[in-house]
């Protein structure tokens, strides 16, 4: 039983994993509404697209009855998120304030909004992508850290509610991407090569999302890193500083 | 040496629950600056004798942070030994989803004040040498019934992980996680326990607790009932 073609959210949708997230989802036949703070770059105009930009509380409330009404989907992928790398203390507190914002209120507040005016259907799917971070401590990007282990708690916390509506959260985990995003935020002389391809990240996650798994972590080496920082906390904790932290310059 | 001195202690949300209950049994030894949201009448006369008061209303994470600082200069403080970062507010969900304004409000008061308060302390702290302590809670693993509370305080978590890298050498941070209390923020939060509420420790023995954890500085630490009936109370360092 199906009325009409499948919808899908998609956050952050402009760039990096959100791109790649939009491209299997147009080339799977779904429409695809994408919420950015940017046009989309690969200039996809197949997209109903909606201007916001996540730090500003006042643009989000602006734009959530749009989002409600771009409704009702089948896939919501809550995926925008920017980060802040460097020592704690020498970050403007702006820029800890812009990164909770946008990584772990706008989310919510978006997740929030769609339960309660049943703008899911029943059997749809929704996305919150947190880090492979929540899986150890993460010397050099410590408010990025809070703002993607909050976020991975309230999906889990809502998941009861959620699976009483007939909506299945997954959590997704994704460790370093080949992203612009990433490449902003790594320290020089990072390796990016071992970094995953977006485009494969999207297929994994979406795979596991359409399967209604509570998490995906895509990756073997991945899920491995998240097995060994849960049960070596202290020397992975201390290997992340001395790939992140001790590298910055200031 | 711990123990061994008057501490300067800053205490936030120190004028009520366990922020009070940990006030009132580091006031003989030790030398506190209490902050809350009420203003100074408002308090008079509950707080521990010889504690100072400064408002600091957390709703706002920026000016709060800022108010912190200027209540411990006035005070007359050029360093800070402890911080704990214990302020925080719960707002049960109704049917299941927290408001737009719930989920900011939570997430203001207790996480983004917290980390805009930890960078606003931190060259207090280094001075001394100090411990910077966040109160979590055992929510921050996940609740239905309290979603951004849970987040909040997950957040916390995972922000003391990193910091606590981040500072070594410098400032000791740590992370305790309490667990339910008789104290009113159930109340406040629009939820009612009911008979599960005689099953939570009592403020005084949480704060024993604390303070114990504090001492140590080690983190994570869960302050709940396998440490109390381990005697964590009455045991352990004391501060």
């Amino acid at each position: 039983m199906k009325s009409g073609p499948r919808r899908a959210l998609v956050t952050g949708g402009s760039a990096g994993l959100g791109a790649a997230l939009v491209d299997w989802l147009l080339a799977n036949g779904y429409e695809v509404v994408v919420l950015d703070r940017d046009r989309p770059w690969t200039g996809k105009t197949s997209v109903d697209f909606i201007r916001c930009d996540l730090a500003s509380r006042t643009e989000l409330d602006g734009v959530l009855p749009d989002l409600v009404s771009g409704g009702p989907y089948d896939l919501v992928f809550l995926n925008a998120g920017i980060n802040a790398t460097g020592k704690f203390e020498a970050l403007d507190p702006r820029t800890h304030v812009e990164v909770l914002r946008v990584n772990t209120e706008a989310p919510m507040v978006i997740a929030a909004a769609l339960f309660e005016a049943k703008a899911c259907r029943a059997g749809a799917a929704m996305v919150f992508v947190a880090s492979l971070s929540h899986f150890t401590g993460y010397p050099g990007a410590a408010s990025y850290a809070a703002s993607k282990d909050a976020l991975a708690i309230y999906a889990r916390s809502m998941r009861k509610y959620a699976a009483s509506r007939g909506v299945s959260l997954t959590v997704a985990f994704p460790g370093p991407l080949k992203t612009d995003h990433a490449e902003r935020y790594s320290p020089e002389g990072a390796d990016g090569s071992k970094r995953m391809d977006p485009d494969r990240a999207a297929s994994l996650i979406l795979t596991d999302a359409l399967a209604g798994k509570k998490t995906s972590i895509p990756g073997a080496g991945n899920r491995a890193f998240a097995v060994v920082g849960r049960m070596f906390p202290k020397p992975v904790t201390a290997m992340m500083r001395r790939l992140l932290y001790d590298r910055l310059k200031s | 040496m711990i123990g061994a001195r008057s501490r300067r202690i800053l205490i936030t949300g120190g004028n009520a629950g366990l922020g009070l209950a940990l006030a009132k049994k580091l006031a003989r030894r030790h030398s506190l600056l209490l902050s809350g949201r009420k203003s100074q009448n408002e308090v008079a006369g509950t707080l521990p004798p010889g504690a100072g008061y400064v408002v600091a209303d957390q709703s706002d994470p920026e000016k709060s942070a800022l108010a912190l600082v200027r209540g411990i200069r006035d005070f007359g403080w050029d360093g800070l030994d402890n911080a704990v970062l214990n302020a925080g507010i719960g707002i049960a969900a109704v049917d299941g989803v927290d408001s737009a304004e719930a989920i900011r409000q939570t997430l203001d008061v207790n996480l983004l004040a917290a980390i805009l308060q930890a960078r606003a302390l931190f060259p207090l702290l280094k001075k001394s040498s100090g411990t910077l302590t966040l109160i979590g809670s055992v929510a921050h693993k996940g609740s239905a019934t309290i979603p951004a509370y849970a987040a909040s305080k997950a957040g916390l978590h995972g922000f003391a992980r990193a910091l606590r890298s981040e500072w070594k050498g410098q400032v000791a941070v740590q992370v305790l996680h309490p667990g339910p209390a008789k104290t009113d923020i159930h109340e406040k939060a629009g939820y009612d326990p009911g008979r599960m509420r005689a099953l939570f420790l009592a403020p005084d023995d949480i704060a024993a607790m604390m303070a114990s954890a504090i001492a140590s500085r080690r983190s994570p630490a869960t302050l709940s009932w396998v440490r109390y009936l381990n005697g964590g109370a009455f045991t352990g360092r004391r501060l």
